[in-house]
């Protein structure tokens, strides 16, 4: 079991291409943090370079209080579970399983004994004699995590194993993981591109950006206070609705006025933002935070405007809409009894005490 | 729509079908006929023979000598030339400074003519000024300082066989470098996180993955060892009774009876023998070496 840290860890290739800058992060013994962001964003590289797979640049890698930066992969006390599995294709589930603990000659009974139980915690004892061929993706999974879980690590590494999954096997493997990680109560370093396994999954998540470290929180927190427009947009399914607006007002009142609406921030926030009346601004609100005005829910300070309907999506226990008002698009997470039906006007209302404000310059968020 | 597909698929192959039947097939099957008869080759004298030149076959002594320095070729050649082939393929996908001249370097000797190849080895073995007599020279070796390496029936062959290892090696190992570079890095990258050093790898990982190559390549060497003719012909000068044939195979032999002795029905029946032979070896060699087909 152990902590990892990242400390001023950059990665340089060949070309002035840098692939991860100066990235500083601690990772306490037994969390699960998730790195996530789109491809290129330097998530994998730091995987990779915690593994040893990658020189480091700049920089040091600590696994507890050790510097791993010159240490082999192998003696760094990681497993790894590689995106497309990397089972040796000439060799049983078992032997996959076993291999790596042969080369540590590990007596053969403990080896017997390790491979056995890790394969009837996760539900594989029959495939034992298998090849990978013969295997399911769902089941290929599961022999990777396998191997690595015979090692007894004191740091799980994951490199997006369930991208190759269908969406149903992807939930199921989503909460085996999640349930291995509480069982075995191990450092696990993920990464995802997906920000649902990243909400789900995570104690804390990494978001990555360009090779920049955006923002690193628990899940909730990166959701409720995103540091800025990036991690705003990209954490949240449907993502934020984001707007080019102005701060304008007179008085104590402080208005967000995107062109196409002009709503009124409520007493409460209006301090923070008095000063900065007449500054471009990014307005952000999140889809579940405008609703149908029929079904608005009591208690919230909301603003209502109007909106064209231009497409529905019924989801059982909530209709999706996306709204056009004068020209500027948003998505809304309304109540099922809506009557909203593409073509009509609606009135919507928006939840003034939780929209987001960040600066258009900085696209920092302004708190 | 399917019978028209199959319309078109098959109006291109009804051309190099028909070059191929014409061209090899019916030579093939020709030339066996021929065996079965007495024969000069160029008169249209042509006398049914039975099967007296197969048994003629059987008591040649000559027959029975050239196909030994096949067979010894045929064990040796796959296993020496596959061998360093393989390792140097290895070597130079590990990202080792140099490989790619290297690689350039081994293979070289592929695009030489095998007359200029036994011109240059001819030197190298030359007694008087031979590079290879010089560093025995060098060396302080003084009873091998002038060794006739091409002009001893004991090394002649053996001569012949590193030249033709020498020469092969380049061709394997571009074969298996290809064969490497399909192999994902992920099960390179999984090996070094289980521990496992180069020659683990090597051998645990890299030769399974790659064995479906290594029997083609297995094959291909089989083949040429039961071939020579040109590498022989080459060193020798055409002078192989000359070397009391220690330096003879199968092929050499088939050339002098045929074109030489002028004793054609005989050369083709012993052609037809080499070639159920080469049948044989390839058959096995596939079977022998047969193992699930990976998928990765």
């Amino acid at each position: 079991m152990a902590s990892v840290t990242f400390e001023h860890v950059t990665k340089k290739y060949a070309g002035d291409v840098t692939a991860v800058k100066d990235l500083n992060i601690s990772i306490a013994d037994r969390e699960f943090l998730v790195f996530v962001g789109p491809s290129g964003c330097g998530k994998t590289t730091s995987l990779r370079m915690l593994a040893g797979l990658e020189e480091i640049s700049e920089g040091k890698i600590y696994i507890g209080d050790r510097v791993v930066n010159d240490v082999a992969p192998k003696d760094r006390d990681i497993a790894m579970v590689f995106q497309s599995y990397a089972l040796y294709p000439h060799m049983s589930v078992y032997d996959n399983m076993a291999f790596g603990l042969k080369l540590r000659k590990v007596p053969k009974p403990e080896i017997d004994k390790r491979v056995k139980e890790a394969a009837g915690r996760l539900g594989i004892q029959h495939l034992l004699d298998r090849k990978p061929k013969q295997l399911s993706g769902g089941q290929r999974q599961r022999v990777a995590v396998g191997r690595a879980i015979v090692r007894n690590p004191a740091v799980f590494l994951m490199d997006e194993p369930l991208s190759n999954l269908d969406a149903k096997l992807r939930v199921q493997a989503r909460a085996e993981i999640s349930k291995l990680h509480q069982q075995l109560g191990t450092t696990f370093i993920y990464v995802t591109h997906d920000q649902v396994e990243a909400m789900t999954m995570g104690t804390r998540i990494a978001v990555m950006k360009d090779g920049l470290l955006m923002q690193i929180d628990t899940p909730q927190k990166l959701y409720d206070r995103p540091d800025n427009v990036f991690v705003a947009g990209f954490i949240g399914s449907p993502s934020m609705n984001l707007f080019d607006a102005t701060l304008t007002g007179d008085g104590n009142d402080v208005y967000v006025d995107t062109g196409a609406f002009r709503v009124k921030i409520p007493e409460t926030r209006a301090e923070t933002y008095r000063s900065m009346r007449g500054k471009q601004v990014i307005f952000g609100l999140r889809p579940e935070n405008i609703h149908d005005s029929n079904f608005t829910p009591p208690g919230i300070h909301s603003q209502e405007i109007e909106a064209e309907v231009e497409v529905t999506e019924l989801m059982g226990n909530e209709v999706i809409v996306y709204l056009n008002s004068k020209g500027k698009s948003m998505l809304a997470r309304v109540d099922p009894r809506t009557q909203a039906h593409v073509g009509n006007t609606v009135k919507v209302a928006l939840n003034m005490d939780v929209f987001h404000i960040f600066d258009k310059q900085t696209e920092k968020a302004v708190r | 729509m399917k019978q028209g597909k199959n319309t078109f698929i098959l109006s291109f192959l009804v051309a190099p079908v028909l070059l191929y039947l014409v061209f090899v097939i019916v030579p093939y099957l020709g030339s066996m006929i021929f065996a079965f008869t007495r024969w000069k080759g160029l008169s249209a004298n042509i006398r049914f023979n039975g099967i007296n030149n197969f048994i003629k076959l059987w008591d040649d002594e000559n027959f029975w000598n050239a196909l030994s320095h096949n067979a010894i070729a045929v064990v040796l050649l796959p296993i020496v030339t596959i061998s360093i082939a393989l390792v140097f393929a290895f070597w130079f996908t590990q990202g080792v400074r140099g490989s790619r001249f290297f690689r350039i370097a081994f293979f070289f000797p592929q695009v030489m003519s095998v007359v200029i190849i036994a011109v240059l080895w001819s030197f190298i073995y030359n007694p008087q000024f031979g590079v290879l007599n010089g560093i025995i020279k060098l060396l302080g070796i003084k009873a091998w300082e002038s060794f006739p390496w091409l002009g001893d029936s004991a090394t002649i062959f053996w001569c012949i066989l590193v030249v033709v290892v020498w020469q092969s090696i380049g061709f394997y190992m571009v074969l298996f470098i290809a064969g490497m570079m399909g192999i994902p890095t992920e099960y390179y990258e999984a090996a070094k996180l289980d521990g496992a050093s180069l020659p683990v790898v090597f051998f645990q990982v890299t030769i399974p993955l790659l064995w479906e190559t290594v029997r083609t390549g297995l094959v291909f060497i089989a083949i040429a060892a039961m071939d020579l003719y040109a590498m022989v012909m080459v060193i020798t000068s055409g002078r192989i009774a000359a070397t009391s044939r220690a330096a003879d195979v199968l092929s050499t032999y088939i050339y002098e009876t045929a074109f030489e002795n002028g004793d054609f029905s005989y050369g083709i029946a012993m052609a037809v023998v080499m070639m159920f032979i080469i049948l044989g070896l390839s058959f096995f060699t596939l079977t022998s070496t047969r193992k699930e087909v990976l998928e990765y």
